[in-house]
C-alpha cells in the first residue's frame, strides 16, 4: 500500500495513533536479524536430523554382545528419554541401509550414548557391527527418537519392564534414568535370556538391584546348562502371577524378540492386565507376513515381482521380503528411522499394484485414502509402481 | 540445470495452494518440502490405535453447501473439493470457568444472541446493541473497506465504513466494555481472541468481531481424516496438473543475480533455475537465511515494526472412554480460570501454568481417529516461545511433562476424570512448532497480530525481483487466511507471466 492510499484512512479513530508507533518501531525496533540461524541451531540441541558418532570404546559383555560407546563428533549429544533409539546408518559393501538400536545407556550421560548390539541369526547389520567396526569408527545416525519410553503424564510410578536378550538395553537405561534423577518410580526388571552365559550387562544390572529398593531385577533362564539354579523357563500366566504383586495395577514395558514379545503379552492379558496398560517395543518388520492375517491366499513369500521406481528404473524382489530393503539394496533410498511401521518417515506413494501393509504399519487415515505406503513394512504381493517424492 | 517458472519453498497452506495455483494455470512448479508430508501445521500423526490431528480446531470460510462461500469456491477452482470429505460443527463452542460458569454458544449470528439474552437478561439491549455494531463493522471491514483502499477516498471512508471507522481499530476490550457490564458476559462472548493470539487489551476490534461473524455466518467446519486429508488432496491436485513434488528436501539457498531471483539451491546441494520463488517458510528466514545476497533495506525496515507472535503448548490425548462418560458435548470447549479482563499476555511469555486452554474433541468430527469406545482430545494452551528457547536440552522433557501436566489440571477442573482416561498422551511445545516448521519461536500464526501488523498498514515485502512470501507471516495466521494468501501469491505471479508473454510476443 502506497502512501497515497494511506491518506484515506487517516480519519479511522486509532488509525495515526498505529501509524506512529509503527514509525516509532521502525526507528528503534531490532530488524530481527539476531534470528538469523537461529531456529537451526536451537532445534539442533534436541532433534538433529542427523548426528555424526565416532566409536570411542567398545564393551565385550557376553560373546554374542558388544557395546559401542558412541560419541558426538561436532555437536553435544542430543538429550533422550530412557527407551529411545537412534537410527544408524552403515554402508556395508555398497549397500546404505540402517537399523534402529536403543541406547542402552542413562539419559543423565551427557557424553555418550552406548549402543548395545546382539547377533541376530541371519543378520546383517549386526554382523557388520560386531565383526567389523573398531573403535575409532565412523558412524552416521539420526536424532534420538520413539515412543517406548516412560510418560509421566498417565504411565503412574509402578512400572514392570519384561525384557528378552538385547531388550535389556532400555530397560538399563530406565534403571539408570530413575536412579540418576530420583525418579520417585519402583521399576520390576524380569529378564529372560536364552543361555546363562547370554546375559547381558549381568553385573551392573544385579549391583543396581542390590543398591537401589526401587529396582528389582529377576533373571530367567529358558535353556539352562545342567546344574544352573536360578529361574529357568518360558514366561507363562503363573510365573508372572508368581513374581508381579497386582499385576493389574502396573505399567508394562516388553522388548525383546517378536516371540518373546507376543507371548509375554498374551501372559500378561491372561491375568487380566489391559492391553493400554502394556507398551511394545516395535521390532522391525514382521518376519513371516505371510503367516498373518490379510495375506493374499496363494502367493507365497518368495513369490517374485517386479518393483518400479517412477522416473528411476526397476528391479526384481521377493513378495516376503519388505520393500523399504529390497530398494535400499537396489541403490535407491527413502528417507528412515523406526523401520517397523510406526514413524512415517518413510512413506512412499503406491501408483499401481497391491502391497500388504501389516498391522503394525500406523499409516493415516488420508494417506491410506490416496496410497500411501509405509515401504519398512510393505510387501509387494504384486508387481508395483511408487513413487519416491 | 532443470529449469522451473516457479519454486515453491514449504508445503505448508500458503506453499500448498500458491504451488497448485500456478501449476493449475500452466505454470510448471517445483514445490519443496523439507519434511515427509504435506501441511505443515495441516498436519497429523498417529499414534498406536489413535490418530491426532496437529492444528486444526475449526475451519472459517466455507459456508453451508446452499450458501456456499469462499473457501468452498477456492477448494473447488483448485480441485481438492470432491477429493476431501467436509464436516460442519454446529456448536460454536462451550465456555467453562470452572465453578462459575458453563454455556454453550450455537454457531448462529442470531442463534447466540438468543442464548446470550437468555443467559443474561438484564443485558439483552446492550447484547442486540453489540453484535448489530458488530455485524456493520464486519461487513465494512471486508466489504467496504477493500473499495476505500482503491479508490483512495475520504468520503467512501464516511459513507461505506462508518462504523469500521469509528470502531474497527479500537481495542476489542474497550468496545466490549461499552456495551457490556457483565464480566461472564464477556467471557462468554471473547474467547476467539485466542484464534489471533492476541488477548482483548490490544485485539483489534475489526479483527476480533470479524472472527466471531465469519463463524457464526459460514460456520465452522472440518475435514474427515483431518486437515492431513486435504494437504494430501492439494498433493495430488498438483501433481495431476503436472506438477514435480519433493518431500525430504529443504530449499537452502534462494540464488539471485543482481536483486533478481535466478534459482534455488537444494539441501542435497543440487541447484534448479527459475524465474519466481513463492516461499512459505517465515520471511525471518527466508530473508536471513535463504537468500543468498544481503537483506534488502526496505524488508529490514518492515522487520524493524514487528514482533514475533505466540505459539502453542499442545497436548494430544487418547481416551479409554467416548466424550459424553467424562461431559464433553461440544466438539470446542474454551475454558478458564480467570474473567477475560484477567488475561495477562506477559504470563505466556513463562512457564507458570496455564490459566486458559482450548479443548478440542475430534470424535465429534470424524469417529474414525479413534477406535470404538474410545476418543481423540487436543488440548491447547497458547504460550510465547521465548518461554522454551532457555530450557536447557536437558531439562526440556521433563519441562514439557510438567507444563503438559499442568494444562490437563486446568481441564480437569472443566471435564472431572479426564486425566484418569487417558491411553496415549503427546506434548508439543513451541520448540515441536519450530522444529517442524522450521518457523522462529513456533510461532503459529506468524507475527504478533497488534494493530500496526494488520492489513492496512503493510505492504508485501519488496526489494528482490522475482521473490514472493506466502503465508501466516506475511497475511494473517490461520488457515483460510494462509490459503488465500497462497492464491493470491500466486494469480500475481500469473498476471506477471502473463504481461511478459505479451511483451515478448509484442519484440
Ligand atoms: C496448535 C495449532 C492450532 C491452530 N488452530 C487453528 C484453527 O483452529 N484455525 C485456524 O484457522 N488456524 C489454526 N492454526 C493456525 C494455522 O494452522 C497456521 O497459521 C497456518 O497453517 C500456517 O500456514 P502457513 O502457510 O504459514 O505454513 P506453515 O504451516 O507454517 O508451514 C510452512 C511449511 O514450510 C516448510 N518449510 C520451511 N522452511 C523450509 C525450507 N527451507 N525448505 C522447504 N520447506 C520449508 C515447513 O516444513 C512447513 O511445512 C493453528 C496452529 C497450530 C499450530
Ligand atoms: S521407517 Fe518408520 S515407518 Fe518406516
Amino acid at each position: 500500500m502506497s502512501d497515497t492510499h494511506r491518506t484515506a484512512f487517516r480519519n479511522i479513530v486509532g488509525y495515526v495513533e498505529a501509524e506512529a508507533l509503527k514509525r516509532q518501531l521502525e526507528a528503534e525496533g531490532s530488524d530481527l536479524s539476531e534470528e538469523k540461524g537461529r531456529v537451526p541451531a536451537t532445534i539442533n540441541r534436541l532433534h538433529p536430523k542427523r548426528l555424526k558418532l565416532r566409536v570411542n570404546q567398545i564393551l565385550e559383555d557376553t560373546p554374542t554382545t558388544k557395546t559401542f560407546r558412541m560419541v558426538a563428533e561436532d555437536q553435544e549429544l542430543p538429550p533422550f528419554q530412557a527407551g529411545q533409539y537412534v537410527n544408524l546408518f552403515v554402508n556395508i559393501d555398497g549397500v546404505e541401509t540402517a537399523r534402529p538400536y536403543a541406547i542402552s545407556s542413562s539419559p543423565a550421560e551427557r557424553n555418550f550414548y552406548d549402543l548395545t548390539v546382539k547377533r541376530a541369526a541371519g543378520g546383517f547389520v549386526s554382523h557388520f557391527l560386531l565383526d567389523r567396526v573398531q573403535v575409532g569408527d565412523r558412524l552416521t545416525s539420526t536424532g534420538p527418537m520413539g515412543t517406548f519410553h516412560y510418560n509421566p503424564l498417565f504411565h503412574g510410578q509402578e512400572l514392570v519392564f519384561l525384557a528378552g536378550g538385547s531388550g535389556i538395553a532400555p530397560a538399563r537405561s530406565l534403571a539408570l534414568d530413575i536412579i540418576d534423577h530420583a525418579r520417585p518410580i519402583h521399576l520390576q526388571i524380569i529378564y529372560s535370556n536364552s543361555y546363562a552365559s547370554d546375559v547381558i550387562f549381568q553385573e551392573q544390572m544385579r549391583s543396581l538391584a542390590r543398591r537401589h529398593d526401587n529396582i528389582e531385577l529377576t533373571e530367567i533362564i529358558t535353556r539352562p546348562d545342567p546344574g544352573y539354579s536360578g529361574l529357568t523357563g518360558r514366561l507363562t500366566p503363573e510365573r508372572l502371577a508368581e513374581l508381579i504383586d497386582q499385576p493389574k495395577n502396573k505399567r508394562y514395558f516388553l522388548c525383546g524378540p517378536t516371540p518373546f514379545n507376543e507371548n509375554a503379552q498374551a501372559c500378561l492379558e491372561g491375568l487380566g492386565v489391559p492391553r493400554s496398560q502394556i507398551m511394545v517395543e516395535v521390532n522391525g518388520p514382521p518376519k513371516h507376513p505371510e503367516a498373518m492375517a490379510g495375506w493374499p491366499e496363494g502367493i507365497s513369500s518368495d513369490h517374485q515381482v517386479t518393483v518400479t521406481v517412477r522416473g528411476q528404473g526397476s528391479f526384481n524382489a521377493l513378495a516376503g521380503e519388505p520393500l523399504l530393503n529390497s530398494l535400499e539394496r537396489n541403490g535407491f533410498g527413502a528417507e528412515n528411522a523406526c523401520r517397523s511401521g510406526e514413524c512415517s518417515l518413510c512413506r512412499v506413494k503406491l501408483i499401481s499394484g497391491e502391497v500388504f501393509n501389516p498391522p503394525a504399519s500406523r499409516i493415516r487415515k488420508s494417506d491410506r485414502k490416496f496410497g500411501w505406503i509405509h515401504a519398512c513394512v510393505a510387501f509387494p504381493v504384486s508387481d508395483i509402481e511408487i513413487d519416491i517424492m | 540445470m532443470t529449469h522451473f517458472d516457479a519454486v515453491v519453498i514449504g508445503a505448508g497452506n500458503g506453499g500448498l495452494t500458491a504451488a497448485t495455483t500456478l501449476q493449475r494455470n500452466g505454470c510448471n512448479t517445483l514445490l519443496l518440502e523439507r519434511h515427509n508430508i504435506p501441511g505443515g501445521c495441516a498436519t497429523s500423526f498417529v499414534r498406536g490405535e489413535f490418530e491426532f490431528e496437529v492444528a486444526l480446531h475449526q475451519l472459517s470460510g466455507i459456508g453451508p453447501e446452499d450458501r456456499p462461500f469462499i473457501m468452498r469456491k477456492l477448494f473447488s477452482d483448485l480441485g481438492v473439493l470432491d477429493k476431501v470429505e467436509l464436516v460442519q460443527e454446529h456448536e460454536l463452542y462451550r465456555l467453562i470457568v470452572p465453578g462459575r460458569q458453563d454455556i454453550t454458544l450455537p454457531a448462529s449470528w442470531t442463534g447466540i444472541q438468543k442464548r446470550l439474552s437468555e443467559t443474561f437478561p438484564d443485558e439483552a439491549d446492550n447484547i442486540r446493541q453489540f453484535f448489530d455494531l458488530g455485524s456493520k463493522v464486519a461487513m465494512e471491514y471486508y466489504m467496504g473497506l477493500p473499495v476505500v483502499r482503491k479508490t483512495n477516498n475520504p468520503e467512501l471512508l464516511d459513507s461505506q465504513c462508518p462504523n469500521f471507522k469509528a470502531w474497527g481499530l479500537r481495542p476489542t476490550d474497550e468496545v466490549l466494555a461499552e456495551f457490556i457490564h457483565t464480566p461472564a458476559l464477556i467471557n462468554a462472548i471473547a474467547p476467539y481472541w485466542s484464534y489471533a493470539g492476541v488477548p482483548t487489551k490490544e485485539l483489534v476490534f475489526a479483527e476480533f468481531i470479524g472472527i466471531l461473524f465469519a463463524y457464526c455466518t459460514f460456520k465452522p467446519w472440518h475435514f474427515k481424516g483431518g486437515s492431513q486429508s486435504v494437504s494430501s488432496a492439494f498433493i495430488e491436485s498438483f501433481e495431476e496438473a503436472g506438477g514435480t513434488v519433493r518431500f525430504n528436501c529443504g530449499a537452502s539457498r534462494i540464488l539471485t543475480q543482481g536483486s533478481r531471483v535466478t534459482g534455488v539451491r537444494l539441501e542435497n546441494g543440487e541447484e534448479v533455475s527459475c524465474d519466481y520463488v513463492v516461499s512459505n517458510a517465515s520471511p525471518l528466514v527466508t530473508y536471513y537465511d535463504l537468500l543468498d545476497t544481503p537483506t534488502p533495506e526496505s524488508v529490514r525496515q518492515d522487520f524493524r515494526s514487528r514482533r514475533k507472535g505466540v505459539s502453542a503448548v499442545c497436548v494430544y490425548l487418547g481416551l479409554d472412554c467416548l466424550p459424553e462418560e467424562i461431559g464433553i458435548t461440544t466438539a470446542s470447549t474454551f475454558v478458564m480460570s480467570s474473567d477475560n479482563a484477567d488475561i495477562d499476555e506477559a504470563r505466556l511469555h513463562t512457564l507458570s501454568p496455564p490459566e486458559w486452554g482450548m479443548v478440542t474433541c475430534y470424535n465429534f468430527i470424524d469417529e474414525d481417529l479413534a477406535p470404538a469406545g474410545k476418543s481423540v482430545v487436543t488440548l491447547v494452551a497458547l504460550q510465547y516461545g521465548d518461554a522454551w528457547a532457555s530450557v536447557p536440552p536437558e531439562a526440556y522433557a521433563d519441562t514439557k511433562y510438567r507444563f503438559g501436566g499442568q494444562l490437563i489440571d486446568l481441564i480437569e477442573k472443566a471435564y472431572p476424570g479426564i486425566r484418569a482416561h487417558i491411553e496415549k498422551a503427546e506434548v508439543a511445545t513451541p520448540l515441536s512448532m519450530m522444529r517442524y516448521l522450521n518457523t522462529p519461536d513456533g510461532a503459529i500464526y506468524g507475527f504478533r497480530q497488534n494493530i500496526q501488523d494488520g492489513p492496512l498498514f503493510r505492504d508485501p515485502l519488496k526489494g528482490i525481483d522475482g521473490l514472493f512470501s506466502a503465508g501466516s507471516w506475511t497475511a494473517q495466521g490461520g488457515f483460510q487466511p494462509t490459503y488465500m494468501a497462497g492464491h493470491a501469491t500466486a494469480k500475481t505471479i500469473l498476471r506477471k507471466l502473463k504481461a511478459q508473454q505479451k511483451e515478448a510476443a509484442h519484440v
